[in-house]
């Protein structure tokens, strides 16, 4: 309630704040304006309160930002796409490199064709060595329960093959004989065909290359674009940073001999 | 050709979408600044703000046109920052950086503002900030729906809920202690 008491008929601080904002019944608003002419105190207050108004108005909310959908979406992925392609393709090179080297990678490329042997944990050395010479289930026990498993599994493998070698002897010459003139015809031609893959392999692989050199030289030539271009904006933002600055100045100075 | 505001609620009642969005261009700026001007942070006001359409959307076939859309948006908006501000347990918060950052003024100044007075509108707009921000929750939403949404005092009763003559006082009470409190703030002294 009002500290003022100047004697208005009726609930007078109502019908000041409705005549201060223009929301107030006509007949209201003639005997208010009729009591305003003759109470210098609600005169007073109105002034006032119609300040207090003007004040207020200039309080403003920060500018509204529409929140966008695509944004969001792809806000997740954004930092990727700013590291340069050639940061981002030496770092899966090392990624590779450390897979590979974890997993005892053993990529080979012979007569034999493309072979790729991993050996967990175990040198490729090691894992050949182990092939080469099965050992005797007692010896290879070295606690793992599943190996002596293995052995006998593969013991069992061993004797059915044979079995199966002897019971080939039965069937036609063309398929027992690995040294007839046919077959060695049959071997040039398949030695020809492996070069031949080999050389195709080799000059896609080399295309593969080049192709990667020179998108990695196009994305670097691009970042480096980028990068004078970000200097240059920064250098520009500098400047005029030390002109606002500047210009701070100088009003702190006025401001300052006003005092 | 403009739409009212019920006739595009009415078409998108029809399954028209284009006009629910035409109604959100037309109003998510005054129920962002509600939002803003109840709660105080700006990232909560924009969520206030998302959501009131979303519930609005929803809620839209129930619509009968009892009120204006616009009073039925402010409800909704007002029931959102009412459980935003018990759900914080807290009076709004006042985004009020110690320090003037002199690049985001000069974007704000108007063309004919010198640097000098722009300054001393920053200051201003944060002491009202700060004052609104003490005013107890009933009296600081008067004042907003009024001053700030230009609401008739019946509106707002019916928005919130109480008597014409309670609105009435609430503004009263609200706007004495605004003029209390900007007379002790410094910023305020300044034409």
């Amino acid at each position: 309630m009002s500290e003022i008491n100047c004697g208005y008929p009726g609930d007078r601080d109502e019908t000041l704040v409705a005549y201060l904002y223009d929301d107030i019944d006509p007949a209201d608003r003639a005997a208010f304006d009729r009591h305003l002419a003759t109470c210098a105190p609600c005169r007073a207050e109105l002034a006032a309160l119609g300040g207090v108004r003007a004040q207020i108005e200039r309080w403003t909310p920060p500018a509204f930002e529409r929140p966008s959908a695509a944004s969001a979406v792809a806000a997740p992925a954004r930092w990727w796409r700013d590291i340069p392609a050639w940061a981002q393709v030496a770092a899966a090179l090392l990624v590779m490199g450390v897979a590979a080297g974890i997993a005892n990678l053993d990529v080979r490329y012979d007569r034999d064709g493309l072979t790729i042997r991993t050996g967990w944990s175990k040198p490729p050395a090691a894992v050949a060595a182990a092939a080469a010479a099965p050992a005797p289930i007692a010896a290879t026990a070295d606690g793992a329960p599943w190996r002596a498993d293995l052995t006998a599994l593969e013991q069992q493998l061993r004797t059915e093959f044979h079995a199966s070698s002897i019971a080939a002897g039965a069937a036609p010459p063309m398929v027992r004989s690995v040294s007839t003139p046919n077959d060695a015809d049959l071997e040039r031609r398949v030695r020809a065909l492996i070069e031949d893959s080999e050389r195709r392999q080799k000059s896609e692989l080399a295309l593969r290359v080049a192709q990667v050199m020179r998108d990695v030289d196009a994305q670097r030539r691009a970042d480096l674009v980028k990068i004078d271009q970000s200097l240059g904006q920064l250098s520009n933002n500098t400047g005029v940073e030390v002109m606002r600055q500047r210009q701070l100045l100088n009003y702190l100075v006025r401001v300052s001999q006003k005092q | 050709m403009t739409w009212t505001d019920e006739e595009l609620v009415a078409r998108s009642i029809g399954g028209d979408a284009d006009s629910f969005n035409e109604l959100v261009l037309r109003w998510e700026r005054p129920i962002y600044a509600l939002a803003y001007r109840t709660i105080g942070r700006e990232e909560d006001a924009r969520d206030v703000c998302q959501e009131t359409f979303l519930r609005a959307f929803r809620a839209l076939p129930g619509f009968r046109g009892q009120a204006k859309f616009s009073s039925w948006l402010y409800r909704i908006a007002l029931n959102l920052c009412r459980d935003w501000l018990r759900r914080e347990r807290r009076a709004p918060v006042v985004q009020a950086p110690e320090d003037v950052d002199l690049q985001d003024l000069a974007a704000a100044r108007e063309p004919t503002e010198s640097i000098e007075d722009l300054v001393a509108r920053r200051d201003l707009s944060r002491s009202v900030e700060r004052v609104m921000a003490r005013l107890p929750e009933e009296q600081r939403t008067a004042i907003i729906l009024k001053e700030y949404h230009g609401l008739t005092f019946q509106e707002i009763a019916d928005l919130v809920g109480c008597p014409l003559s309670t609105v009435k006082t609430r503004l009263y009470q609200g706007l004495t202690v605004l003029r209390r409190e900007l007379k002790a703030s410094p910023a305020a002294d300044r034409p």
